[in-house]
Formats: C-alpha cells, sequence, structure tokens
C-alpha cells in the first residue's frame, strides 16, 4: 500500500492535476488538459505519470460521442468515516438487511443523536 | 507485517472486527507478509487453531484471503498456504458507501412518505396504518404520540450529501 512517490515529489504540473482530479472528484481526460490549459499530449502525460505513481485511476469511457478516459482517485483516498454512525458501522456490512431493519433504524439514530447533535 | 498503513484506519479495523469477530480479530489485524499455515498462525498468535481457521475462512468468502493446497507426497496430508488479500479492502469499503447511499435514498422515501406514531413507555414507532389498527393506544392503555421524524430526515439529507459528494455521484431524479 505503501506510496513509491510521496506528493512533495510531484512536479508542478503534476500537482496541479491531482488538485483538479480531486476538486472535481473524477473528470474525462479531454476536459483535463482544457481546465489545466495545457495541450492534450502535454495532458496525457501528466495523468499517465500520476497513473504509474499510484495517485489517480482511469477507466475507458465515451464521451460527447469520442473515445477517452475518465480520471478518478484510487479507493483508498475515500473517507471511510462517512461508513460510521457514531462508532457504529453501516449495518450491511456483512449482513442481508434491508432499509427498513432495525439495525439500520438504530444507526440512523446514532447518526440524528449523536453525531449530528447540532441539528 | 504487511498492509499496515491501511490498518492504522479505525473504520478498516471496525470492518474486519464485523467481519471475523472478536475472536478472529488477532488474525485479521496481523496479517504476515507471503504465505502462511493456519498452524503456523495459531502458534504465531497463540490461538486456538479452530479460532484461527474460521478468522481464515470468513476472510476467503469475503474475498479476503486466498489459499493454495499442497499435498505432502509421504503422508498424503494436504496444507493449506494463506495470502492475505488486504489490496481489496478499499474497493470493498467504497462498495459499501454506495450501498449506504442506496440504502439512505430508500429509508428516506419511507421516511417522508409515512407518519409514525410513539409509545414512548416501550420505546417502539408505529407506522399509521398500524397505529391505527391499535386505535392509537400502545400495549400499557396510554395514547400513542405523533412523532415528528424531521429530524431524522434531515441527518439522513446530511450524510447523503457527504456520501454523494465523496463518491461524485448525482442526486437521483
Amino acid at each position: 500500500m505503501s506510496m513509491a512517490t510521496a506528493e512533495e515529489d510531484l512536479s508542478a504540473d503534476e500537482r496541479a492535476g491531482l488538485a483538479l482530479v480531486r476538486e472535481s472528484g473524477g473528470i474525462h481526460q479531454s476536459d483535463f488538459w482544457k481546465e489545466l490549459d495545457v495541450n492534450s499530449r502535454k495532458g496525457s502525460r501528466i495523468v499517465e505519470s500520476l497513473l504509474e505513481k499510484g495517485f489517480v485511476e482511469r477507466e475507458d469511457t465515451v464521451y460527447n460521442g469520442h473515445n477517452t478516459y475518465y480520471i478518478t482517485l484510487p479507493a483508498r483516498d475515500r473517507d471511510f468515516s462517512l461508513l460510521l454512525a457514531g462508532d457504529m458501522l453501516s449495518p450491511f456490512i456483512g449482513d442481508d438487511i434491508t432499509p427498513r431493519s432495525d439495525s439500520f433504524s438504530r444507526w440512523i439514530m446514532n447518526l440524528a443523536y449523536e453525531e449530528y447533535n447540532d441539528i | 507485517m504487511a498492509f499496515e498503513e491501511l490498518l492504522e484506519d479505525p473504520v478498516v479495523q471496525t470492518y474486519l472486527h464485523e467481519l471475523v469477530g472478536p475472536r478472529g480479530m488477532p488474525v485479521a489485524a496481523a496479517p504476515p507478509d507471503g504465505e502462511v499455515t493456519d498452524e503456523e498462525l495459531a502458534e504465531d498468535l497463540d490461538l486456538e487453531l479452530n479460532d484461527v481457521r474460521r478468522a481464515l475462512f470468513i476472510l476467503y468468502e469475503n474475498d479476503l484471503a486466498s489459499y493454495r493446497r499442497l499435498r505432502d507426497e509421504d503422508s498424503g496430508w494436504l496444507t493449506y498456504l494463506w495470502t492475505f488479500e488486504y489490496g481489496k479492502v478499499p474497493e470493498q469499503l467504497e462498495g459499501e458507501m454506495h450501498k449506504l447511499v442506496d440504502a439512505l435514498e430508500a429509508r428516506r422515501e419511507y421516511e417522508r412518505d409515512n407518519e409514525f406514531y410513539l409509545c414512548e413507555g416501550e420505546g417502539v414507532r408505529y407506522e399509521f396504518a398500524e397505529a391505527m389498527d391499535f386505535g392509537f393506544e400502545c400495549p400499557d392503555g396510554s395514547p400513542m404520540e405523533p412523532m415528528d421524524n424531521g429530524h431524522l430526515v434531515e441527518a439522513i439529507d446530511r450524510r447523503l450529501a457527504e456520501l454523494r459528494n465523496e463518491l461524485n455521484v448525482e442526486i437521483e431524479a
């Protein structure tokens, strides 16, 4: 899991690219280079480098009728604490329950009265 | 030990605990580098072999461990060599976040579409139709009180917004 390259070691272009992916949550490669205000070749070089270093992931997609890539952050960068209500984990994990199950009611109560007690 | 960085995340720890339970947790929390047998794990961790096997099997069922079998040529015994596959944990948790979004959306609709009545004494909530069947009277004879669930809906909305933002998913029409 350890990252081969630290974020501080990225070039200025790579850092700008990574910031753009983070900000957007996910972006098509054809928009990526336009937003960064570089040409498409340079844009794809930046993406390739970020991919190789493990900072982003990408998949094939069709966008505005063209084949391009969709660039996203790797799953490990997600904020998994959103699965918690207080210290209770989402009850859907490991159990076959429905949105009306009692265990989910308790989770939502925890959310409303413990975690968001400012509402 | 492998996957140290990942295992520092308290959510990952809670997740593993949820899957394997307290007795399996020593196995799940300390994945060794490379392959290992159940007997080695039981000895290293000073655990019952059955607890180790149970934990490994749960991890296997959840795609978090794999094994290959070796047959000892002399005795004919099979040895299971286990590998921990925790590289899949982030994708699985991300999948759980998507599942939670769907569940919260469904639950929000249910909360919005129904009126609820509460029996404070027993701490039980009834849907309107159920409450009517009971004549709006609790088992202890006291009247049921209408319950305002706006607070719950607000909490659901807030978490949905956070999850959608994090997962970059659109609001369903």
